[in-house]
């Protein structure tokens, strides 16, 4: 699959990291220490290429804990089978990331 | 909240608001909706307490510049996103947009030219009817003077049958005094005083008719002369000029264009016939009276001129038809020129075979045939102007080589315009009227006569398929269209999009 050969070090992490429950874009620069300059851009380009998808928070959420709602993130399966695939060509791409991290931010 | 703390805010807000700019419009609102929630947050992580060190404000506004990256990011994919140019070129809204901006090239360069501009307006240059130039049977050349003024006095005083009314001028340099009070030579026509009624010319500023008995004979000038000596003041009109050696009174100014008889004439004094100076050879008029109307009917005549029962002289009337007739009616004629000759230059067939069943719809049917009809209605004012643009590029004037040179170019532009016109609609696809493109070479041409062999070109739209034969054949004479059925769609949907066209 073409998005699958392209996909950059940096997207696949940020796929991961995705993946692992860092689902806003403050969580995943927390998790990946990049900038904001460079990781919101990469998930407008996933997004593009339908590998993640986005939707806002309910507002009455939002409310309830008196902040602004959030725009959450989600691996699309077409997402999923292409982390599959990088994580085969980076292999510690999940131990940098592991799942279980999502909990602690 | 102490007041840096909302001054680093105010500042950060403002960032993303500069930065929104940059997003495209449509993704604005919900843009700058994830970033001020996203600094929210940031703000709560970096400065809990509501209010922080230099260290947490740099890191937020480190976090606000990140901003214009995701800003430009966005703006580039929508730009990539948008169709691609190649879409638009070939289309037949370019096609009709091109042509559109060479008529309006055309149009506005013949603004521009005072030799066209004149011709625009026939009501200036238009004469009497029924008028004929009486030329020397000797002269072909109908611009060359040649009749004496006692030749022509002697006609007036003759009772004559086919003509009733005359006039006469002869054309000679004279030192005249202008406003600029020096003496100038200028093209004098000594013309008789019933010239401009006789051609029914308008002269502009006309001053009424000078009192009987007055003895100083009325000047008309030129347009050229009126704004070059006198400054195009209309108070000219009435003060007297020295002409020669005679006191003139100036009467009128002839348009520009408006004077299309032989002859440069730069002023015209108007004298009764007795005074006209003799000397040299000049031009006569004659109005056809009715039985002289009756008797001719082409464009020249031969004249007999009698005196008692000898023949005394052979003469031509000329019709001024030729002179007067304007640009539209060259024009109308190298159409029809072009339009007989279209066919030896390109193939004027519109009907096309295809190799398939398919018939395109009625509606997309009259749509090409329009699309046709609106590619020779723009391309005929373009033919119109742009030749009217040659032929008066150098000279501002009426002449017989602008005229000439309007004919060969509008016939020349014409012909290949139309030639182009049709070469382009076999090109275009039936079914979206765009042209096709990717123009492939198939088979070999030694084997002609054993397999296809010709050009293939595709609707980059994926509709149609066009075969062109290198070599007319009996059995492939002319192109043919293969429309393509949706099997062909997959090849032409756009990446990433879904069920594209």
């Amino acid at each position: 699959m073409a998005s699958e050969a392209k996909l950059s070090h940096t997207s696949a992490i940020i796929l991961q990291a995705i993946h692992a429950g860092f689902i806003y874009g403050f969580s995943i620069m927390e998790m990946t220490g990049l900038p904001s300059g460079t990781v919101y851009p990469a998930m407008r380009r996933l997004e593009r290429d339908r590998l993640i998808r986005s939707h806002w928070e309910r507002q009455s959420i939002a409310d309830a804990e008196q902040r602004p709602p959030r725009k959450y993130y989600k691996l699309t399966s077409e997402g999923k089978s292409t982390l599959s695939a990088s994580r085969r060509r980076y292999p510690l791409l999940e131990r940098l990331i592991p799942f279980s991290e999502a909990k602690s931010v | 909240m102490s007041l840096s703390y909302s001054g680093f805010a105010w500042v950060q807000r403002e960032l993303l608001t500069c930065a929104s700019w940059l997003a495209p419009a449509a993704q604005r609102k919900e843009w700058k909706q994830e970033w001020l929630s996203e600094l929210w947050h940031v703000a709560q992580a970096r400065m809990p307490a509501g209010s922080g060190s230099w260290k947490a404000h740099e890191q937020i506004t480190r976090f606000c510049l990140g901003a214009f990256h995701d800003a430009l990011c966005l703006r580039t994919m929508s730009w990539r996103d948008k169709k691609p140019l190649v879409s638009w070129s070939g289309s037949p809204l370019q096609c009709l947009l091109l042509l559109c901006a060479a008529l309006a090239v055309a149009y506005g360069i013949s603004l521009l030219l005072p030799g066209v501009r004149a011709e625009s307006r026939p009501s200036n240059y238009q004469v009497n009817p029924n008028l004929v130039l009486i030329q020397g049977a000797r002269t072909p050349d109908d611009s060359k003077a040649t009749i004496p003024i006692q030749q022509f006095r002697s006609w007036k005083e003759r009772k004559q049958e086919y003509f009733d009314g005359f006039a006469f001028y002869r054309i000679a340099a004279e030192a005249t005094s202008t406003s600029t009070s020096e003496r100038t030579t200028l093209n004098v026509a000594h013309a008789s005083s019933n010239l401009f009624a006789l051609l029914g010319l308008a002269v502009r500023y006309d001053e009424p008719a000078v009192e009987a008995g007055s003895s100083t004979p009325a000047v008309i000038l030129c347009d050229r002369i009126w704004k070059t000596e006198f400054g195009e003041n209309p108070h000219i009109v009435g003060s007297l000029i020295e002409v020669g050696r005679r006191k003139a009174r100036i009467a009128g100014i002839v348009p520009f264009g408006s004077w299309r008889l032989p002859g440069q004439v730069d002023l015209w004094l108007l004298e009764p016939d007795s005074e006209i100076p003799s000397g040299g050879l000049g031009y006569a008029l004659a109005h056809l009276s009715r039985r002289g109307q009756s008797e001719v009917w082409t464009r020249r005549v031969h004249i007999t001129e009698y005196e008692g029962d000898y023949v005394t002289g052979d003469l031509w009337g000329v019709s001024f038809d030729e002179r007067t007739r304007g640009p539209g009616g060259i024009f109308l004629f190298t159409v029809l020129l072009a339009l007989l000759c279209l066919p030896a230059v390109a193939s004027v067939s519109m009907s096309e075979s295809s190799f398939s069943s398919h018939r395109p719809t009625w509606a997309k049917r009259i749509r090409r045939w329009a699309f046709l009809c609106a590619k020779i209605c723009l391309l005929l004012p373009i033919v119109y102007f742009s030749s009217l643009d040659l032929a008066y590029w150098h000279t501002p004037l009426y002449s017989a080589a602008s005229q000439y040179m309007q004919l060969i170019s509008s016939f020349t532009i014409c012909l290949f315009g139309m030639r182009w016109v049709m070469l382009d609609q076999r090109q275009r696809c039936p079914v979206c009227l765009k042209r096709v493109t990717h123009p492939a070479s198939v088979g070999l041409a030694s084997r002609t006569f054993l397999a296809w062999n010709g050009t293939e070109m595709i609707c980059t739209d994926g509709h149609t398929m066009l075969h062109v034969p290198a070599l007319p054949t009996s059995w492939f004479s002319t192109q043919r269209w293969l429309y393509l059925d949706t099997s062909w769609r997959f090849l032409f949907v756009a990446p990433g999009v879904e069920g594209g066209a």
